[in-house]
């Protein structure tokens, strides 16, 4: 069975291999109906088209605004979806090896760890340009400025103040955010020699972000109830296509009851209430057997903090204000008591039964802020969980000890 | 006098000593590991630096049950000393300040930190001024007034010339200069409450250039020095290299012009967003300039490195990474780059802090250093053998060499 290992270059069998591809994921769209398909399959079609020889492969961090990328017809290479991507694929134990053998510290991110292995080792595609933003963490900055460098190809970072605990960014941040945007779009159209479209990349964003807006109000007023883990990935995923017609189209296929059905949170029969979990950060990617005993003991992670993204529109005719909002006020950016603050209102307002915190591997940015996002829930009464393991592993030491520790913590709700 | 700890040598102390307080290098104040901790201590990942986890340690043993009055400063370079402000800014509210460090010295970095330079220095004077108004002798007969929380703004007047003075009463600007320096001055010589690690013999070329996170002392140089090798340079935020350009920085700010009457005194809510003094850039700009730390922009790092190995022309390189410390990894991925160009020998060893150059890591730099000294050996016989010979040495062994 051919792989992503074939899916490279611009020979007949790679074009056929990603033709396969395709077909196959979109074979299961077109029977299913539902956003969640189309998305996989959009963001899979933008994708391979970044192996192909002369691709412009823009690596930029988690939180860079894809639509500027977007104007210009370019889809960008997130490392973090490139590592999860990769290690559900049967490039997993090529890369684990890569990985192994790489003299970077093993107690680095392992997104960013696997990303890097995989990018020198031919498994992913090499930068054309690397952008980064201050939010969400150094590491991520460390590692695109590392591969710019390696690569001679130029890097720039989005430079993002942190924002007051309470409040909103003032304007003048906004507006030196927003210039930095600016400039950085109009250098990426010098670089690749592309036309941008902004205007019609911000309205293709809008409708998206409509729609998924609307989706997180009726999830936060109650009013409909999905699954968190599959909701995380939707969003995961979708930031390769924020600013694209066919993210536009999947997106807003969530708003038909058809179209979300494969995301709904499970009913339980006789009437009985599930015990609601918020979600706080990562995800385990490849390890179905948390999120299955979360299922088990009738319970379901109700909301996830990191779908808290692109749920306004911004002016297409002066998109930068906006876009720079969007990393300002960002609900992960800031201080620990920011984050906990947030996630707490959150809570509350979800009325969940606890909260869980996935210690991700490497990430201090998540991992230091855990003790005063602790503390206010145990103020606020809330229980609260944190587990540690690796967003990319699969079984494991971790994975035992994450399940024990989850299985004591639903007992006790 | 309070105490004002921080964590890194790049804060101006003169900021500090002007507002009233005493600087400490928080990591000459570290908990003895052997010691019980409290049951209600301050816990954080074990996936956290060496560095970072012991100075929360050591604050909160400081802070909890300490005087008040004492206050903690802590530039955040790193995502984790970012969330060790965050973490003790929360269990004591109003004592602690986080100054965001940028990774460049582009323009908008500097601006950047000039305005969080001129609202750490607010925020002090505000401390400072709520001090003084808490030690005012009471006519009324009532007690003194609780100490004044920073949100309730500065005391009418408290201009940086005013707010100097250190326990009340306005003090000249050259007054404060003199007061700060001889304080930095007793400080250094005496004792020891800035991170300062001297080389204890001279650096010479074709030895051993050290790079490293903080150390609290030259025990690694020295264990190298014992081992038969010399040291060639030290890169550390610790090092002669570092601590001395800023110690004659802050003597040279003396001839910056002072801030106009009030600059010190805006609001501490417009703190982020006042415009600086050129005071405030200047520091910002001598700050960005010397710190050329890990998390610095690849770019600018490797510039910078390329220059301190070329001046210091080692013949090998360690690299002392403190675990769980993500721009030392990706540093260290650089430096063995740069060792690779050069064809020097390369070491990565994992180090805590307080370092120990003991056990299995002195046996590492043992073997490393030991394996150049063979190498050293083998090529001295060869050269031996280029004596023997007038044409110099045979074409193969040329090569080898």
């Amino acid at each position: 069975v051919p792989g992503v290992a074939d899916v490279t270059g611009d020979s007949l069998s790679a074009s056929l291999i990603r033709t396969a591809f395709l077909t196959a994921t979109r074979w299961k769209a077109m029977q299913t109906r539902t956003a969640r398909a189309y998305l996989q399959l959009h963001a899979l079609a933008a994708s391979l088209d970044m192996f192909k020889t002369g691709a412009v492969v823009p690596w930029v961090s988690y939180l860079f605004p894809t639509e500027i990328l977007s104007s210009y017809g370019i889809t960008p290479m997130i490392p973090e979806i490139g590592s999860a991507t990769i290690t559900g694929s049967d490039l997993r134990d090529q890369v684990e090896a890569a990985s192994a053998r790489m003299p970077l510290a093993r107690d680095v991110c392992s997104y960013h760890r696997t990303a890097l292995a995989a990018v020198e080792n031919g498994m992913l595609p090499v930068p054309t340009m690397c952008l980064g933003t201050t939010p969400l963490c150094l590491g991520k900055e460390c590692l695109l400025e590392m591969l710019a460098t390696r690569h001679n190809v130029p890097f720039r970072e989005i430079r993002v103040p942190l924002p007051p605990d309470t409040g909103e960014a003032p304007p003048e941040i906004i507006a030196d955010v927003a210039e930095q945007i600016r400039v950085l779009h109009d250098d990426i159209g010098r670089w690749t020699g592309r036309k941008s479209n902004l205007k019609k990349a911000v309205e293709l964003s809008n409708r998206a972000s409509k729609a998924w807006g609307a989706i997180m109000a009726a999830r936060l007023a109650g009013e409909l109830e999905m699954d968190g883990r599959k909701t995380f990935a939707l969003v995961f995923l979708g930031q390769l296509l924020w600013g694209t017609e066919a993210g536009a189209d999947d997106f807003e296929r969530l708003l038909t009851e058809k179209g979300r059905r494969d995301l709904l949170a499970p009913v339980l029969p006789e009437g009985r209430k599930l015990k609601r979990l918020l979600w706080l950060h990562t995800v385990p990617h490849h390890d179905r057997e948390l999120f299955d005993l979360i299922q088990k003991r009738d319970a379901v992670v109700i909301f996830e903090e990191m779908g808290q993204m692109h749920l306004d529109t911004i002016d297409p005719d002066d998109p930068f204000p906006g876009l720079a909002r969007r990393l300002t006020d960002h609900a992960l950016w800031g201080t620990s008591a920011r984050r906990a603050r947030l996630n707490v209102t959150l809570a509350k307002q979800l009325k969940v039964d606890g909260a869980v915190h996935f210690n991700h591997w490497g990430c201090r940015h998540g991992l230091g802020s855990v003790p005063v996002v602790r503390s206010a829930f145990m103020e606020a009464g809330i229980p609260f969980l944190a587990i540690d393991g690796d967003a990319l592993a699969r079984g494991g030491p971790n994975q035992e000890k994450s399940l024990q520790q989850m299985e004591s913590f639903l007992e006790l709700l | 006098m309070p105490n004002a700890y921080y964590t890194c040598n790049l804060l101006p102390l003169e900021l500090v000593v002007r507002a009233g307080y005493s600087p400490r290098w928080l990591g000459e104040h570290l908990q003895d590991p052997g010691a019980t901790a409290r049951r209600d201590a301050l816990s954080i990942h074990p996936m956290t630096c060496p560095y970072v986890t012991s100075l929360v340690a050591a604050a909160d043993a400081l802070f909890d049950g300490g005087p008040g009055e004492d206050v903690l400063l802590v530039p955040g370079g790193c995502d984790a000393m970012r969330r060790m402000g965050d973490l003790l800014a929360a269990t004591y509210p109003g004592r602690v300040f986080v100054l965001p460090l940028g990774r460049s010295s582009q323009e908008g970095v500097v601006r950047t930190l000039a305005s969080d330079l001129a609202g750490l220095e607010r925020w002090l004077e505000q401390k400072a001024a709520s001090r003084r108004l808490a030690k005012l002798p009471d006519f009324t007969g009532r007690e003194p007034p609780a100490r004044l929380g920073v949100e309730s703004g500065p005391a009418p007047g408290s201009g940086r010339s005013q707010g100097a003075g250190v326990e009340g009463g306005p003090t000249s600007r050259l007054q404060v200069d003199a007061r700060a320096r001889a304080e930095i001055e007793a400080q250094t010589g005496t004792t020891k409450q800035t991170p300062r690690v001297d080389y204890p013999s001279p650096p010479r070329p074709g030895g051993v250039f050290v790079v490293a996170g903080p150390l609290t002392d030259d025990s690694l140089l020295r264990l190298i020095g014992q081992l038969g090798a010399w040291v060639s340079g030290l890169e550390s935020c610790t090092s002669p290299d570092r601590w001395r350009p800023l110690a004659a920085a802050g003597a040279a700010r003396e001839a910056i012009p002072d801030p106009p009457p009030g600059a010190g005194a805006a609001p501490a809510a417009d703190a982020a967003t006042a415009p600086p003094h050129d005071y405030h850039a200047a520091l910002a700009r001598e700050i960005l300039a010397a710190g050329m730390c890990p998390r610095r922009s690849t770019v600018e790092r490797r510039d910078y490195l390329v220059r301190r190995l070329e001046a210091s022309r080692p013949s090998s390189i360690i690299y002392a990474r403190q675990s769980f410390c993500d721009p030392g990894a990706y540093d260290a991925l650089l430096v063995a780059q740069l060792a690779e160009e050069r064809g020097l020998p390369y070491l990565e060893i994992e180090v805590g802090f307080p370092f120990e150059a003991s056990g299995p890591l002195r046996t590492r730099v043992e073997a490393f250093l030991e394996a150049q000294l063979l190498d050293d050996d083998l090529l001295d016989d060869l050269l031996d053998l280029d004596g023997l010979e007038p044409g110099g040495l045979p074409d193969d062994l040329d090569e080898e060499v």
